[in-house]
């Protein structure tokens, strides 16, 4: 996989991506969740890129948000008023949770960057009206980045867009499945950083780099190691200490429901319905973030069967800290595993961590339990 | 065949030794800075407290949070998993442990056999671990090990609230300011931490008999207001701070090498 | 040594408030016996339809309030963490899930639902808190989707709101097997539309100096318009107390008895610790008259038709006091500090509600600049009391008081 320094770069200097890109003729527009519409952005002529935080000491975003916001949300402030995010030209906000509600109206006071939108989209979507409204939300959407850009969006830009996004979707699923079917051949760190990479570099660099790295694992099937297998849930994560940890720990990672992981690139968008239906649609199908209601278990639900098909030996949940969602839904999810004979653990995790011993310490005592 | 378990703590570094099945010996020594050289003496000055060499022994398993540093080690096991062989060797029947270390406190819940069948560690937040009766303790003016004695003869234990270690701090100190008794303040500290590892116990349902390991076992204030909260009497053995040694010891000796 | 005299500063509706709120909750806890559905409901949701279709409300988050008075929440709160719920959550939450499995709190918990009605314009907790009800009592459950209004209210936001009042109309008659009778939910509107307009006078009251009533006398009076509004009740009673509010200004009694200082306080109360907030701002003389809170129950009125209630409840719905952008906030604010003539503000940074406490510190800033009125903020949680500190905040409240008053010499 020569491929995976390319990613790595990527993601180890977002800003010298982005500077390239935008030498190369499209501007950056930075958005902060998995339900932020890359196609649509892709298609208006800009590179979507998503946020994370460089886990900096919080010294500005002292001023605007407490101590019980999350590392993640803390941390993109900081980045953005201590002007580490200066390569971007405007940044889009999916409605999720709370906290990004708020970052969201301190961001926009805070103004920076020439392009600023709100995408409200729905917090339902199971129903038919949801739909219907996600839809115009994606619409107008369009309007503003077409405001911002000068240019009409056609639907050719808009299939073009969807095909690109829908190629790095399948290349990143394959690899995946592949990763399933021989645990512990590729690191955790060198998979996450394939997916965050993805988010991060140009769009057609990503999925000709991914063509790569499929063609050459299509071309070797090693043994399965003897490692546990272990499915993470849980929403962002952006420490790949941990990857290393869970594989110190005689662990190997074949599946995730993470906002880093497969929730993103769940799911493709349908090639022959109009193109905002489509990506419309790919929101309702995929695996749910919890900040979004799709039916009372349709997250248990969809973690069961990940632990079925990918035959799992356990769940790890990795939950970042005052993550709301998340912390309302593990007690079910954890009961769901429970009622099949699914053995879990929640870890609770931070940007910032600091006791990387004491996770260790915990991992290797689950993994020994399986 | 002798056996041999190293637990390198926070603050203290533990050497057990077992042979057929009974313990032969056992040792306990500040850490210090240096995790592999605590590891190294610690084991040195035991074997030579037994009369034994290096040879003698089949195999060695390390634990604690310095593990990983110790290289001649056959093998390096978390705590938790050594606290559970440990208590399970020196009472079989023991379902439960809290383990209240310097670092981190823990509850463990064991299978007939001293399997781990599950655990829970406390988060971030050092409330209810060895470091925060350890901040309080300063901040009261009393040495670490009276704690325990002074705080059993409260009359009228004061009542803390905050879960945070600065904000319990920041009570303790109002509390002093009001001159409230001493003791009641320390016995109030005790429930507090107390109320902390309750929680743990009671994420993973406890049962007992449960045992207590780790350094504050042997403060009998805070092992009193434990058996209060968790409604249940505590084993509390000689060797509460070898245990996890112990444990490591009983695991070298199932290695398969 | 003479009789001791009627304290003139006490609040004679009081007693009857608490009347009408134990005859509610006894309603309510024997719906059941009398045959009618109990539909738990987001303190910010639209309760009208259901008043119209005789279904009885009942809010888990005044419940809360409750526990959190009562002195309660921290043994639910640990339940709560028992049953895995990070002690980060919502201390509203935590204590009615608690509540639920316990059956502890002041009034052995509340009625079992036979519905759920989760409107998200307050926050995205409830919509979570009330998925976690739903699978406990499994019973169903309707969500009102409030898209946040961070700059304004679009078309399309109108028409998803719009639909899914038709949507919840339909949920409510599925549940009853009833028709929504039309004219008594006209009715309903209009009373809910009075009962707004006089809580607003209620809170107007305390711009007289001195000031008749504090806030903490409204977070006790806010329960009414909360649990009832769209009935008769509330639009009486307050009516009494707008009556006995205009008696103590014509008699010149005043809540804090020599009112030299004017405060205006942000975010949810804290719950366990009013009496003694009360009385230590009394004891620098000075009075918390107005707060954000208990007016995002009249703050939307301007968007309510009454004569065309269903139509226009949507955006009085949605672009309530929270469901806003953070600067549209801070105007807010600004707007009741020249309204009260308040001499500073008292934020509470509140562990459990985000949506109220992020932006807070923005929020500062911009009332320090456009004001220069002096700021504290207070580290609190409204029921879980562990996470507030007496001592820190008594010497919080004593600096920030110096400080007022070299200000105000």
């Amino acid at each position: 996989m020569k491929e995976i320094d390319r990613f790595h770069a990527a993601v180890n200097d977002s800003r010298a991506t982005a500077l390239n890109i935008h030498r190369a003729g499209r501007k950056t527009i930075g958005y902060l969740c998995s339900y932020a519409p890359e196609e649509i952005i892709h298609a208006a002529g800009f590179h979507p890129m998503r946020l994370f935080s460089s886990k900096h000491e919080i010294i500005l975003a002292e001023n605007h948000l407490q101590s019980y916001c999350c590392s993640l949300v803390r941390g993109i402030l900081e980045d953005s008023l201590a002007g580490r995010l200066d390569f971007l030209d405007g940044t889009v906000f999916p409605h999720t949770c709370d906290s990004m509600q708020r970052l969201s109206d301190i961001w926009r006071m805070n103004g920076k960057y020439r392009f600023f939108v709100d995408l409200v989209l729905p917090a339902k979507l199971n129903t038919k009206s949801a739909a219907i409204y996600m839809e115009k939300v994606l619409a107008r959407f369009k309007e503003d980045l077409e405001a911002a850009s000068g240019k009409k969006i056609t639907d050719t830009d808009l299939s073009d867009a969807i095909v690109l996004c829908n190629r790095i979707r399948k290349h990143l699923f394959f690899v995946y499945e592949w990763n399933f079917r021989h645990p512990g051949v590729i690191r955790g760190a060198d998979l996450y950083a394939l997916v965050k990479g993805a988010m991060i570099m140009d769009k057609k660099e990503a999925a000709d780099l991914l063509a790569g790295v499929v063609s050459s694992l299509e071309q070797s099937a090693p043994p399965a190691g003897k490692a546990k297998r272990l499915i993470l849930s849980g929403s962002v994560c952006d420490t790949p200490d941990i990857f290393d940890a869970v594989e110190k720990a005689g662990g190997a990672i074949v599946g995730d429901d993470l906002c880093t992981g497969r929730r993103w690139f769940d799911g493709l968008v349908a090639e022959d319905a109009p193109p905002l239906s489509g990506i419309a649609q790919r929101y309702g199908n995929r695996m749910t973030c919890p900040a979004k209601h799709a039916g009372l278990t349709a997250r248990a639900d969809t973690l069961v069967s990940l632990v079925r098909e990918h035959k799992a030996d356990g769940v790890a949940f990795l939950l970042l800290k005052f993550c709301d969602p998340h912390a309302f839904d593990y007690p079910y999810l954890k009961q769901a595993l429970d009622k099949q004979g699914i053995k879990s653990m929640a870890f609770e995790m931070d940007d910032q961590q600091s006791s990387h011993g004491q996770f260790s310490t915990r991992m290797e005592t689950f993994i020994h339990m399986l | 065949m002798i056996y041999a378990g190293i637990d390198i703590g926070s603050i203290t570094a533990k050497a057990a030794l077992i042979k057929d099945d009974h313990l032969l010996d056992t040792i306990v020594i500040p850490t210090g800075y240096h995790h592999l050289n605590a590891g190294i003496r610690v084991f040195d000055t035991l074997l030579q407290q037994a009369g034994l060499d290096r040879q003698d022994i089949s195999a060695v398993v390390s634990t604690g949070y310095g593990r990983a540093s110790i290289d001649f080690a056959d093998k390096a096991m978390t705590e938790i998993l050594c606290h559970g062989a440990g208590a399970h060797f020196l009472h079989p029947g023991i379902r439960g442990i809290i383990d209240v270390g310097g670092q981190d406190s823990k509850a463990v819940l064991l299978d007939d056999q001293g399997r781990v069948e599950n655990f829970a560690m406390n988060d971030k937040c050092a409330a209810g671990t060895g470091r925060f009766l350890e901040v309080m303790a300063r901040a009261l003016e009393v040495e670490l090990d009276q704690m325990g004695k002074v705080g059993l003869q409260a009359d009228n234990p004061s009542k803390i609230s905050s879960i945070c270690t600065v904000f319990a701090e920041s009570e303790v100190i109002s509390m002093i300011a009001r001159q409230e008794k001493r003791e009641n303040i320390i016995a109030g500290i005790h429930d507090a931490a107390a109320a902390r590892v309750a929680i743990l116990a009671a994420k993973i349902r406890i049962r007992g008999p449960i045992m207590m390991t780790g350094g504050v076992a042997k403060n009998s204030g805070m092992a009193a207001a434990l058996e209060e909260r968790l409604k249940m009497p505590l084993v509390i053995g000689s060797l509460s701070q070898e245990t996890g040694a112990i444990g490591a010891a009983v695991l070298a000796s199932g290695l398969q090498l | 040594m003479s009789e001791k005299p009627v304290d003139k500063t006490k609040i004679r509706s009081a007693k009857k408030m608490r009347d009408l709120m134990t005859t509610y909750y006894l309603d309510a806890l024997s719906a059941q016996q009398n045959n009618k559905q109990v539909a738990w409901i987001t303190s910010g949701g639209p309760v009208e339809p259901l008043v119209a279709m005789d279904i009885i409300p009942v809010y888990p988050e005044n419940h809360g309030a409750m526990i959190g008075s009562a002195k309660m929440g921290e043994d639910l709160c640990g339940k709560a963490e028992d049953m895995g719920y990070s002690s980060d959550l919502c201390s509203y939450a935590r204590t009615d899930i608690a509540c639920s499995v316990v059956k502890g709190g002041p009034i052995g918990g509340l009625p079992k639902p036979d519905m759920l009605i989760c409107c998200n314009n307050i926050c995205g907790t409830v919509l979570k808190w009330y998925e976690v009800q739903a699978r406990f009592y499994n019973v169903p459950l309707f969500i009102l989707d409030t898209p946040v209004c961070h700059t304004g209210y679009s078309p399309e936001i109108a028409e998803y709101v719009r639909t899914q009042v038709d949507e919840y109309i339909v949920f409510l008659e599925n549940m009853t097997k009833r028709k929504l009778d039309h004219d008594k939910m006209t009715q309903v509107g209009k009373l809910s539309f009075e009962a707004q307009h006089l809580w607003q006078k209620v809170l107007n009251t305390t711009a007289h100096k001195p000031s008749p009533m504090s806030a903490f006398d409204a977070f006790f009076f806010l329960a009414l318009i909360v649990t009832l509004r769209g009935t008769r009740t509330v639009v009486d009673f307050y009516k009494e107390l707008i009556a006995e509010m205009e008696q103590r200004i014509t008699e010149g009694i005043s809540v804090v008895p020599n009112e030299k200082y004017r405060l205006l306080w942000d975010n949810l109360p804290v719950w366990y610790q009013l009496k003694w907030l009360s009385s230590k701002f009394s004891q620098h003389n000075a009075c918390l008259v107005a707060d954000t809170y208990t007016s995002a129950w009249c703050g939307a009125i301007k968007y309510i038709d009454e004569n065309n209630f269903l139509d226009s409840i949507g955006q009085a719905y949605t672009r309530i006091y929270l469901n806003i952008g953070v600067d549209q906030m801070a105007q807010e604010v600004l707007d009741m500090i020249r309204f009260y003539d308040v001499n500073g503000l008292v934020m509470h940074s509140n562990r459990s509600c985000k949506p109220y406490s992020f932006g807070q510190m923005d929020i500062m800033n911009i009332v320090r600049k456009k004001t220069g009125i002096p700021v504290l903020m207070i580290e609190a949680d409204m029921v879980d009391p562990r996470s507030f500190s007496q001592s820190q905040v008594e010497n919080r409240i004593d600096a920030f008081m110096e400080i007022i008053k070299q200000r105000e010499k």
